[in-house]
């Protein structure tokens, strides 16, 4: 007994001495924080606090999406805004000015229109694709199962590669000369250009994307199957419902809030769709896997003649219809919220 | 209506064995609990029961039919839990309809055994509402509700009304009991309140580490325990245990003390221990009393006094007053009590009988 006070003693004492730091830090914070409490009043302090971050929130987001605003209304291929000349919306009116949508080569701006028709074909499938296979493997995921840690880290480790890497292994897998056509000729196949043939080249982009993300999209669908109490499965059982019933009439109507939640973050990020495709395809062959991300990139900085004021036209658009997504989601999670509060 | 019987039931998960090889009949229309403490496979064996687990040997038979292979749904049992397993998305209608739903049932029929089963337990008026918009009360009757339209051969309840308040739970377990004089159905009950197993119990079936410890009817259990376990947990409060040894035939020796058992046949010297209830012992001066007491708690119930004490040696000591007696902690007082009123157990907890 008299061991375990004295342990006890010495533990305490390790972390008194382990909070002197803290407790100096916090003695001289007082009398400048005592001074601006004087100064703002309680009332007023909140708004100290958040001051720090809105400043950074400021000069990374809001003041950029105002010079993005300013260059769009503006012409010609200086930088500086007094080299600019007023267009007003010239530069969004030759963005949309188009004979038939359907056909990008009717466009004034056919390469924004032909990256549009890609992005929206990425988009549909890819997203469909991706909650589907996402869907998929949390289902098996979420069974008993030998290993089952695991299986989960093998799904979720492609997230924690940076865009870029994800882009060059597969390239390295699927160029000329790569890991795949050695593999193909090997068993007598002939050899196939994955990346210069336009209809394998959007495969493989759209493989390649969802296999990155994956994980990710799994691991909500996996908290939410989880949180799917047992007993109604159970109950369920009882009640004599096969398998595929209790799938349609238990499992997916519980998880529906995640899969919606699922459903709107990707169509998110496939819409901003870049660093991967890019380093994978480069958009080709021709512009054949372009995706808007990378005509704004293209038209903006890699021209010889740099758009900038078409390049940020093209950026508001896409920003507009982010901002849409984003508020479909808010209302999603809020809808979620106050239903789970009720 | 079915009769059960279970024969030499064992459930193992890996290396553990739960079950111990229960042996157990239950009669149609009987209304049997399950009790005992927690990790006592009380809601093991009714999940063997039901079929959400596997025997892992024994035999299972309903009807006289061997059902250890016969899956949870095609069994006939309907199982009520003690989280309620409502479906939440569901309305009260849909989540009664939904196991009628599986079997094909025509809509007339599933139509009619809902509105039967909701006019039973007053719940008409909330058959569009969701479970999260019931309160605990209605939650516990829809359960039931979905149980009774399945109109099953034996009903499964897993600590029904755990989840509710002390109050609501008196209410349910009047009407649990009406429900069961109603549809004369067999029906399984687990709890480890051993107050809701005497009160509905036909039979009570004592569990302990997974195996049986008695089985037999409330006032059974309550005269005649069969050893120093069953004796402690039936009644409220619940049985002193005084240590002592058996002393000449006839009697016992407790705190220096010789106490007349006439009909006790146990070796002179052996260690015993003498279980008395608090009901049926008397208050007396300490100088006259079987066990002289010092009161360590006084709780005063109104109709009733419960006096806690501890004897010489230590040990607690639980005496039921009628009326509201005054009494001070650290008071001494005396107990003593008809021999009659006393059970007996030897050193393993097996009770000696008494010719």
């Amino acid at each position: 007994m008299a061991l375990v006070t004295e342990e006890r003693g010495q533990a305490s004492s390790l972390s008194s001495l382990l909070a002197l730091p803290f407790h100096w830090f916090m003695a001289a914070l007082n009398a400048p924080m005592s001074f601006v409490q004087r100064r703002f009043g309680i009332g007023g302090m909140g708004v100290v606090f958040l001051a720090p971050n809105m400043l950074i929130f400021g000069v990374f987001v809001l003041i950029p999406v105002a010079i993005n605003v300013a260059y769009s209304l503006t012409g010609g291929t200086a930088i500086f805004m007094d080299g600019r000349h007023f267009v007003g919306l010239d530069q969004y009116r030759s963005l949309l000015n188009c004979e038939n949508y359907a056909i990008p080569s009717t466009c004034q701006e056919d390469a924004f229109w032909q990256s549009v028709h890609n992005t929206a074909f990425f988009v549909v499938v890819q997203v469909t694709v991706l909650v589907l296979a996402a869907l998929g493997t949390a289902l098996v995921l979420n069974r008993e199962m030998r290993s089952r840690g695991f299986w989960r880290s093998v799904f979720f480790f492609p997230v924690l590669l940076s865009p870029v890497v994800v882009g060059l292994i597969w390239k390295w897998i699927l160029q000329r000369d790569g890991l795949l056509n050695a593999i193909l000729l090997d068993f007598g196949f002939e050899r196939t250009l994955w990346l210069a043939e336009r209809h394998w080249a959007m495969f493989w982009a759209i493989f390649v994307s969802v296999w990155a993300h994956l994980g990710f999209y799994t691991l909500i669908l996996l908290a939410g199957l989880q949180a799917i109490p047992r007993d109604l499965y159970e109950a369920a059982m009882m009640d004599g419902t096969g398998r595929l019933r209790t799938f349609w009439r238990i499992t997916l109507p519980l998880l529906w809030p995640n899969l919606l939640v699922v459903v709107i973050l990707a169509l998110i990020r496939a819409v901003q769709i870049f660093d991967e495709a890019f380093v994978l395809t480069g958009g080709g062959p021709g512009t054949s896997t372009m995706f808007i991300t990378q005509y704004i990139y293209e038209t903006g900085f890699a021209h010889v003649l740099r758009n900038l004021g078409l390049a940020s036209a093209a950026s508001i658009l896409m920003g507009i219809v982010l901002v849409a997504l984003t508020a479909l989601q808010l209302a999603v999670s809020n809808r979620r919220a106050k239903k789970e509060g009720a | 209506m079915s009769d059960l019987v279970l024969n030499q039931v064992v459930k193992e998960f890996g290396a553990v064995r739960i079950l111990h090889g229960i042996d157990l009949a239950i009669r149609d229309g009987e209304f049997v609990v399950f009790v005992g403490p927690s990790g006592c496979g009380k809601s093991t064996l009714l999940r063997v029961i039901a079929g959400l687990e596997r025997v892992s040997s024994g035999e299972i038979r309903l009807d006289s039919r061997l059902v250890n292979d016969v899956s949870a749904a095609d069994r006939g049992l309907a199982m009520v839990f003690q989280s309620y397993a409502l479906y939440p998305h569901m309305s009260v209608r849909q989540n009664l309809a939904f196991g009628l739903e599986n079997s094909r049932m025509p809509k007339a029929e599933i139509d009619k055994r809902v509105a039967e089963a909701a006019r039973m337990l007053l719940i008409e008026p909330l058959l569009h509402r969701k479970p999260r918009q019931l309160s605990g009360g209605q939650r516990q009757r829809v359960a039931i509700g979905r149980a009774i339209v399945r109109r099953p051969g034996i009903f499964l309840l897993d600590e029904p009304l755990s989840n509710l308040d002390a109050e609501l739970r008196v209410v349910m377990r009047a009407e649990l009991a009406a429900l069961h004089n109603s549809l004369k159905a067999t029906m399984i009950y687990v709890t480890h309140d051993q107050t809701e197993a005497m009160t509905l119990a036909d039979r009570i079936v004592v569990l302990k580490d997974g195996r049986i410890e008695q089985v037999g009817t409330p006032l059974e259990l309550y005269n005649q325990p069969a050893n120093r376990f069953v004796a402690g947990f039936i009644g409220s409060p619940r049985m002193n245990f005084i240590e002592g040894e058996a002393a000449v035939a006839g009697a016992v020796s407790i705190n220096g003390r010789t106490l007349p058992l006439p009909g006790l046949a146990a070796q002179t010297g052996a260690s015993i221990v003498l279980g008395v209830r608090p009901h049926a012992v008397t208050l007396t001066a300490p100088e006259d009393a079987a066990i002289p007491l010092e009161v360590t708690l006084v709780e005063q119930l109104g109709a009733e006094t419960v006096l806690h004490g501890r004897t010489v040696k230590g040990e607690s000591f639980t005496v039921t007053a009628p009326g509201q007696g005054r009494f001070s902690i650290g008071e001494r007082v005396g107990v003593t009590f008809a021999p009659e009123h006393v059970h007996v157990f030897d050193g393993e907890g097996r009770v000696i009988s008494r010719s």
